[in-house]
């Protein structure tokens, strides 16, 4: 058979374009397993025509191409595509499909844990801020009754060394009761007898007035002697050093205290006994 | 087509058979318009090539795994599916039906001068006319309205004989026409 006029008789081209009849079509077939050359022509016409029919391409309506993909919306993959054609269709479908169920369980335990914890964050949070409250008013308190059990120890000790003072045999002690219109007043004078230190103790003085002071005086051979100035102290308060004196009274003067007593302004008067 | 090529033919028809929808995307944007050409020479009018389309490329994604790329090109195949869809669609009663009823409306049309698509005037069909009158008559009986060559030795009292040799002829000289220079 004479291949080259066989190719060149037309028949590839009716059986390309789908006009040759089943035996023309089988016919070919057969010879075209056996001869390479009719597969180059059938190649050769089938490429010129596919160049030739998209050169002379008619762009079709755009929403064809939606409408057919909404149509067939339910039959596209979901899975990654593979070039490998035996491995292709099954292995890495399921894998794929099972690992993304796994992931998104994770996903949504992990959104699950995200909320508990946040919660727990909130309370503990809460908590947190109560017990720091709750410290700082313990810590406030605690440093106000140590600072009140220092005032306290102070005074115990101011206490008990006047006491120890008062209760010294060498002390010399002057009661001076308020004299008369000022009966209601009391003070102690503690007298060293050894030092001559003068310790005044005033057991019931009203307040000095704004702009005045008690002052002590000591009565020394009749007359009068500044023995110091009554300022705020607690208990007994330590005085000037009186040598000698008879007796004591105390007056109210202007403050930082006069050269002589104001005798109208006498509130208490004592003798030193014999 | 404007889309760049990014598969071979082989990778496209292997996607294709895994039912990738970016390859049939692929697919559509690279090879609508050439068949849509064809339809068009056949069906001509243009709502209803649409529809044909649509229909060829559902039956091209529902059929791919027939396609055997042994026996030819994946467009001689589809080119293949369009022809035989748009002949069925021509020869179908209800088309016969709404042509006669267009027949009127179409010459209004023309009268117009109207922008129809001259569906004659594009595709392969426009290659077609370029052949002699005794050979386009063959062609379009032949390929564009899908008659067998017996049919047509009938219709035309032409021998069998005849019809074949000058068929063939006919296609020799399209295929000098088709081939790029």
């Amino acid at each position: 058979m004479d291949i080259r006029a066989y190719i060149e008789s037309g028949i590839i081209e009716s059986y390309v374009l789908g006009m040759a009849d089943a035996q023309e079509a089988a016919e070919l077939e057969q010879l075209a397993a056996q001869h390479p050359e009719i597969r180059e022509a059938i190649a050769s016409f089938e490429a010129s025509l596919e160049a030739s029919a998209i050169a002379q391409a008619t762009p079709p309506p755009p929403d064809v191409k939606a409408k057919l993909f909404s149509e067939l919306k339910n039959e596209f993959s979901a899975t990654v595509p593979s070039f490998t054609e035996s491995t292709a269709k099954v292995v890495p479908l399921t894998a794929t499909g099972s690992r993304s169920n796994f992931f998104k369980y994770l996903a949504a335990a992990s959104v699950i844990l995200l909320v508990v914890s946040s919660g727990m964050n909130f309370y503990f949070y809460n908590r947190l801020n109560d017990a720091t409250d709750k410290l700082l008013a313990l810590q406030t308190e605690h440093n106000s009754i140590l600072a009140d059990n220092k005032t306290y120890q102070t005074r115990l000790l101011d206490i008990y060394s006047n006491m120890q003072l008062m209760s010294d045999p060498q002390m010399i002690k002057v009661s001076m009761p308020g004299i008369k219109g000022k009966e209601n007043n009391l003070a102690t004078v503690f007298w060293d007898s050894k030092t001559k230190d003068v310790y005044l103790l005033a057991n019931k003085l009203a307040q000095a007035p704004e702009n005045k002071q008690y002052q002590l005086w000591a009565i020394v051979n009749g007359k009068p002697v500044d023995a110091g100035l009554l300022n705020d102290c607690n208990g007994l308060c330590k005085l000037k050093n009186i040598p000698a004196a008879q007796a004591f009274a105390i007056t109210l003067e202007k403050k930082g205290g006069s050269p002589t007593p104001t005798l109208d302004q006498m509130f208490v008067l004592g003798k030193v006994s014999g | 087509m404007e889309a760049v090529k990014k598969y071979s033919e082989t990778e496209l028809v292997l996607l294709l058979k895994q039912r990738q929808e970016a390859a049939f995307s692929y697919l559509y944007d690279n090879y609508a318009g050439a068949l849509h050409s064809i339809i068009l020479n056949i069906v001509t009018d243009a709502e209803l090539a649409s529809d044909v389309l649509q229909e060829v490329f559902v039956k091209i994604w529902r059929q791919i795994e027939s396609y055997d790329d042994t026996k030819g090109r994946l467009f001689t195949w589809m080119l293949n599916i369009a022809r035989n869809a748009s002949i069925d669609t021509v020869r179908s009663r209800s088309f016969q039906n709404s042509q006669q009823n267009r027949e009127l409306t179409e010459s209004v049309y023309e009268l117009a001068g109207s922008t129809k698509i001259a569906t004659d005037q594009i595709g392969l069909r426009k290659l077609v006319h370029q052949l002699k009158e005794e050979y386009r008559t063959l062609v379009e009986l032949s390929y564009f309205q899908g008659y067998t060559q017996d049919e047509i030795s009938k219709m035309l009292d032409i021998p069998l004989g005849t019809v074949k040799t000058r068929l063939r002829t006919a296609l020799i000289q399209l295929k000098q026409i088709i081939k790029p220079a």
